[in-house]
C-alpha cells in the first residue's frame, strides 16, 4: 500500500519535466518528503507500542479452578431497593479458600475486583465478558491485591470503601488466585454462576462542584457581554464618523 | 487577468464565494500580467505590506507573516476555525470517562456524536447571510463567542439528554469554516485563493486532530491537582472555552473585515446591487451537480468527522491502550489535514492543467475510493501496527478528496457559487451524521465493522462523480458536447441568467468568469480561438 501512494507521485513529478513553474517542483518534494516520515515516524511508533503489548494471550476463564475461593461482599448498608453512595459506602469483604481447592499450592497473590453485573453491560460493548482473559473487559475495578498467606487457614475480611470514580450501576466481586507468574489460576466470586443473586447497586458520584458552576456561568456571561461590548462600540463610532 | 467584480461584497453571489476558491485555476502561478501592472492604483497600496490588485486584495501568499490585513485575517481565520473544530471534538478522546460518568450507553454516545455534527448543517448555511450583513469579523466573533457558554456549559451536564443537548449547541460553531473562507476569499487574489483556501481549511480541520491530543493531557494536568476524574473531565472543557474567547477577542480588535478597514465604516461606499436570494436559490438547487456534489462532500469530510468521533475510542476498546496513547493515535488522523486537504487542491489543479476538467473529476473519484478502501482496512485490522498503518492511509486519501472536491465546485455555477459552497459543506455534516446514526449508534455493529461498512458506502456513494457532465468540458467517461452552441463556456454560465437580466448586463460577472475558466479545458485550452467578448476591460480602474 506504501508503494501504491509513492509511485502515484512519482508519476505526477513527470508530468512538471517540461514546467517553468519551478515552486511546484519544490513543493511537491517537500509534500512528499513530508508523507515519507509521516509514514516511517507511524511505522516506528507502531512498532513500538507493540512491542509493549504484553503477550498473556489465550489464557482462557473457563479454565481458571471455579469456586476456589469463597469470597462474600456486604455492603454497610443493606435492604430492597438500596444504592450506595461511591466515596462513602463500604463494602465488607470476606474470604477464604475452599476445602475444594486444588490448585491451592500454586497461589501467590490474591486479587479481588469489582465486576458489572449482565444489567450494566447491555448496550455497553466496552463492559463485555470475554471468555480470553487478556479481553476480559467486565472487571476493571481493583478493589485489593495481597499476597497469599497459606498459613492462615481462617475467613479473613476487610474494608473497603467505593472508591470516587466507580460509575453507576449493578456490581458483584470477584477474587482472582494469581500463580507466581501472575497468570489467574482460580477464582471465586460473591454471585452465583449466573450473577443473579447478592448484587449490588452503586450511585457514582455527579463530577459537578459548586464552583465549577459558577465559573462556568462567570465565563459565559463574559463572552457574550464582551461580543455586545465591541459590536456596540463599534456601530457608534460608526456613526459619529457618519456623521461628520 | 482583470478581476472579477462580482467580487464585490453585498452580492448574494459573493457573500460564500472562494470558499471553494478556484476563481483561477493556477494557485501557484503569481506572475502579474501586465493588465494588472497598468491597473494598480498607485497611493492607497503603497501602504500594504503586499502587492496587491485593483481590489487591494493580495496577491501573494507568505504564510510565515502576519502583515496587516491580509496575511493577519488568514491567520486570524484558520485559527479560529482550528479552535472550533477543537470545540466541537473536545469530547471525543475523553468518552471514556464521560460514559462512566454519565452511566452512558453505546446508542447514547452515538447520538451525541449525530448531535454534534448536525447543529453545523444549519449555522454553515445562515453563516453566509451572516458575512454579507455584518462582515467576516463579526461572523467569526458571533460563532466563537456565542457558542463558547455551550462549551462551558459541559460542567452542568448530568446525563445522557444534557450532553446531547450540549453537544449539539457547541456545534453550531463549525460555521466558522464558512466565515474564514469568506475572509480569506476578500482578502486575497483570484489566482492564489485555492492555495490559500486549501491551506486554512486544511489546518482547521487540523483542530480535529489536535483535540485528541490536548483533552487528554489537561484531563492529565487536572487529575494531578486531586480531582477525581469525573470533575476534571467538565474542568477541562473550560481550555476550549477560553480559547474561543481569546479567539473571539482578537479577531474583533486585530482584524479588519476588508483591505480597506472594516465593513460598519466602509458600508455605503458603491456598492454592486444584491442579487435575488431567490433566485440565487433556485439556480443552486436546479443544478443536478450541486447535489452529486453534497453526496460526495458527505462521505469525504463526512467521514473525517465522524472518525473524529469516534476513532479515539476505538483505539482504547480495540487495542487497549490508555486514553493517552489513543489520543496520539487518533490525532495522527487529524493532524495529517496539514498537507493532505492542500495536497489535494493541487493535485486537482494539476489534473486540470494536463486534462482539464475531466482531470479533476477523475483525481477526485480517485482520492476518494482509494480513501474509502483503506477505510474497510482500517476496520478489518486485527493488529495495532496494520490499522494504525491503514488509518494513515485513509486519513490523506480521504482528506485530499475534501481539497480536490473544492477543486470542482467553483466551476459548478457562478451565480450562486455561495450558495452552492455552503450546501456542499452542510453535506459534509449531513453525511457525518448519517453515517453515525447508521453504524455508530447501535449494538448491531461493533465499531470495527462499523468502520468496514463505512468505507463500503463511501465508495458506493463516491460513484455518482461520474454522473457530473459539463457540456463544455465534459465528463469521466463522456466527451465534450460537440455542438457549437453548448461546448461555451458562455453557454453553461450565462444560462443561470434570463434574457432581460441579461440585457441589463447583470451577468457580466458571470461571462468574464467564463472567459477564465477556458483552461479547464486542459492542454486544449490553447488551442480555443473562442474570442473574448469586447467587455475586455474592468469597469473599475
Amino acid at each position: 500500500m506504501c508503494t501504491l501512494h509513492l509511485i502515484k507521485h512519482k508519476s505526477q513529478s513527470k508530468a512538471y519535466s517540461s514546467s517553468s513553474h519551478k515552486p511546484f517542483f519544490h513543493i511537491q518534494i517537500q509534500e512528499s518528503m513530508a508523507i515519507k516520515k509521516l509514514l516511517f515516524a507511524s511505522l516506528l511508533i507502531c512498532s513500538m507500542i507493540q512491542s509493549s503489548h504484553g503477550a498473556t494471550k489465550e489464557r482462557l476463564f473457563t479454565d481458571l479452578e471455579k469456586g476456589a475461593l469463597e469470597i462474600t461482599a456486604t455492603p454497610s448498608r443493606t435492604g430492597e431497593g438500596v444504592v450506595l453512595a461511591a466515596g462513602i459506602d463500604k463494602l465488607s469483604i470476606t474470604w477464604k479458600v475452599s476445602s475444594t481447592a486444588t490448585k491451592e499450592p500454586e497461589f501467590k497473590t490474591i486479587k479481588v475486583k469489582l465486576c458489572y453485573a449482565p444489567i450494566s453491560q447491555v448496550d455497553r460493548p466496552w463492559r463485555k465478558t470475554e471468555n480470553e482473559l487478556f479481553k476480559d473487559k467486565s472487571c476493571p475495578h481493583k478493589i485489593s491485591s495481597f499476597s497469599y498467606d497459606p498459613t492462615v487457614k481462617t475467613a479473613q475480611s476487610f474494608d473497603y470503601t467505593l472508591e470516587r470514580d466507580i460509575p453507576t450501576g449493578t456490581y458483584y466481586v470477584r477474587a482472582y488466585a494469581v500463580d507466581a507468574k501472575d497468570h489467574e489460576v482460580a477464582f471465586g466470586q460473591s454471585t452465583n454462576a449466573d450473577k443473579t443473586t447478592n448484587l449490588f447497586s452503586v450511585q457514582a458520584i455527579s463530577g459537578r462542584h459548586k464552583s465549577l458552576d459558577i465559573a462556568s456561568v462567570c465565563f459565559s456571561v463574559f463572552s457574550v457581554v464582551a461580543l455586545l461590548v465591541f459590536f456596540v462600540n463599534e456601530k457608534r463610532k460608526a456613526k459619529i464618523e457618519q456623521s461628520k | 487577468m482583470a478581476p472579477n467584480h462580482s467580487n464585490e461584497n453585498g452580492s448574494i453571489g459573493s457573500s460564500l464565494h472562494g470558499v471553494t476558491a478556484r476563481e483561477q485555476i493556477f494557485c501557484f502561478s503569481v506572475e502579474d500580467g501586465p493588465s494588472s501592472q497598468a491597473i494598480r492604483s498607485d497611493d492607497p497600496t503603497a501602504k500594504f505590506a503586499l502587492p496587491v490588485d485593483s481590489e487591494h486584495r493580495a496577491k501573494v501568499f507568505k504564510p510565515l507573516s502576519f502583515a496587516k490585513p491580509h496575511m493577519r485575517a488568514f491567520h486570524l481565520g484558520w485559527i479560529s476555525f482550528f479552535t472550533c473544530f477543537i470545540s466541537t471534538f473536545a469530547a471525543a478522546p475523553l468518552v471514556p470517562v464521560i460514559r462512566d460518568n454519565l452511566d452512558l450507553t453505546k446508542t447514547d454516545i452515538g447520538n451525541a456524536g449525530v448531535a454534534s455534527v448536525s447543529g453545523a448543517i444549519f449555522s454553515r448555511l445562515a453563516m453566509g447571510a451572516v458575512c454579507d450583513l455584518l462582515g467576516a469579523r463579526y461572523g467569526t466573533a458571533f460563532s466563537l463567542m456565542l457558542s463558547a457558554p455551550a462549551v462551558f456549559s459541559m460542567s452542568f451536564v448530568a446525563d445522557a439528554g444534557s450532553y446531547l443537548a450540549v453537544r449539539f449547541m457547541i456545534g453550531f460553531c463549525l460555521a466558522t469554516f464558512v466565515s474564514c473562507q469568506y475572509w480569506t476569499s476578500v482578502m486575497f487574489t483570484g489566482k492564489i485563493i485555492g492555495l490559500v483556501n486549501g491551506c486554512a481549511g486544511g489546518w482547521g480541520d487540523m483542530g480535529g486532530g489536535v483535540t485528541q491530543l490536548l483533552m487528554p493531557m489537561v484531563f492529565h494536568v487536572i487529575k494531578l491537582t486531586g480531582a477525581t476524574p469525573f470533575s476534571a473531565w467538565r474542568f477541562a472543557f473550560f481550555i476550549p472555552g477560553f480559547l474561543q474567547i481569546i479567539m473571539g477577542i482578537l479577531v474583533l480588535t486585530l482584524g479588519q473585515d476588508l483591505p480597506d478597514g472594516n465593513l460598519s465604516t466602509l458600508q455605503k461606499s458603491g456598492q454592486v446591487s444584491k442579487d435575488k436570494f431567490s433566485k440565487v436559490f433556485w439556480f443552486a438547487v436546479k443544478n443536478y451537480r450541486t447535489w452529486i456534489l453534497f453526496v460526495l462532500y458527505g462521505f469525504s469530510m463526512g467521514v473525517e468527522l465522524t472518525i473524529n468521533n469516534v476513532i479515539s475510542g476505538y483505539f482504547y476498546d480495540r487495542f487497549n491502550l490508555t486514553l493517552h496513547t489513543a489520543g496520539i493515535v487518533a490525532a495522527s488522523f487529524g493532524m495529517a489535514n496539514f498537507f493532505a486537504r492542500p495536497f489535494g487542491g493541487y493535485a486537482s489543479d494539476v489534473a486540470a492543467r494536463l486534462f482539464g476538467m475531466r482531470g479533476r473529476l477523475w483525481t477526485l473519484w480517485i482520492l476518494q475510493t482509494v480513501g474509502a478502501l483503506f477505510c474497510i482496512w482500517l476496520g478489518r485490522a486485527s493488529s495495532l501496527p496494520i490499522a494504525i498503518l491503514a488509518m494513515m492511509l485513509f486519513s490523506v486519501g480521504t482528506q485530499a478528496a475534501c481539497g480536490a472536491l473544492f477543486g470542482v465546485a467553483p466551476f459548478v455555477s457562478r451565480r450562486s457559487l455561495g450558495l452552492i459552497s455552503g450546501l456542499t459543506g452542510a453535506g459534509g455534516n449531513f453525511g457525518s451524521g448519517v453515517t453515525q446514526l447508521l453504524f455508530f449508534s447501535s449494538s448491531r455493529f461493533s465499531t470495527a465493522e462499523g468502520l468496514s461498512l463505512m468505507g463500503v458506502m463511501a465508495v458506493v456513494c463516491t460513484i455518482p462523480v461520474a454522473f457530473i457532465h459539463f457540456p463544455q468540458w465534459g465528463s469521466m467517461f463522456l466527451r465534450p458536447s460537440q455542438h457549437e452552441e453548448r461546448s461555451k463556456e458562455e453557454h453553461y454560465y450565462g444560462g443561470e441568467w434570463t434574457e432581460e437580466e441579461k440585457s441589463l448586463g447583470l451577468h457580466e460577472g458571470s461571462i468574464k468568469f467564463a472567459e477564465n475558466s477556458r483552461s479547464e479545458r486542459g492542454r486544449k485550452a490553447v488551442l480555443a480561438d473562442i474570442p473574448t467578448p469586447e467587455t475586455g476591460s474592468p469597469a473599475h480602474v
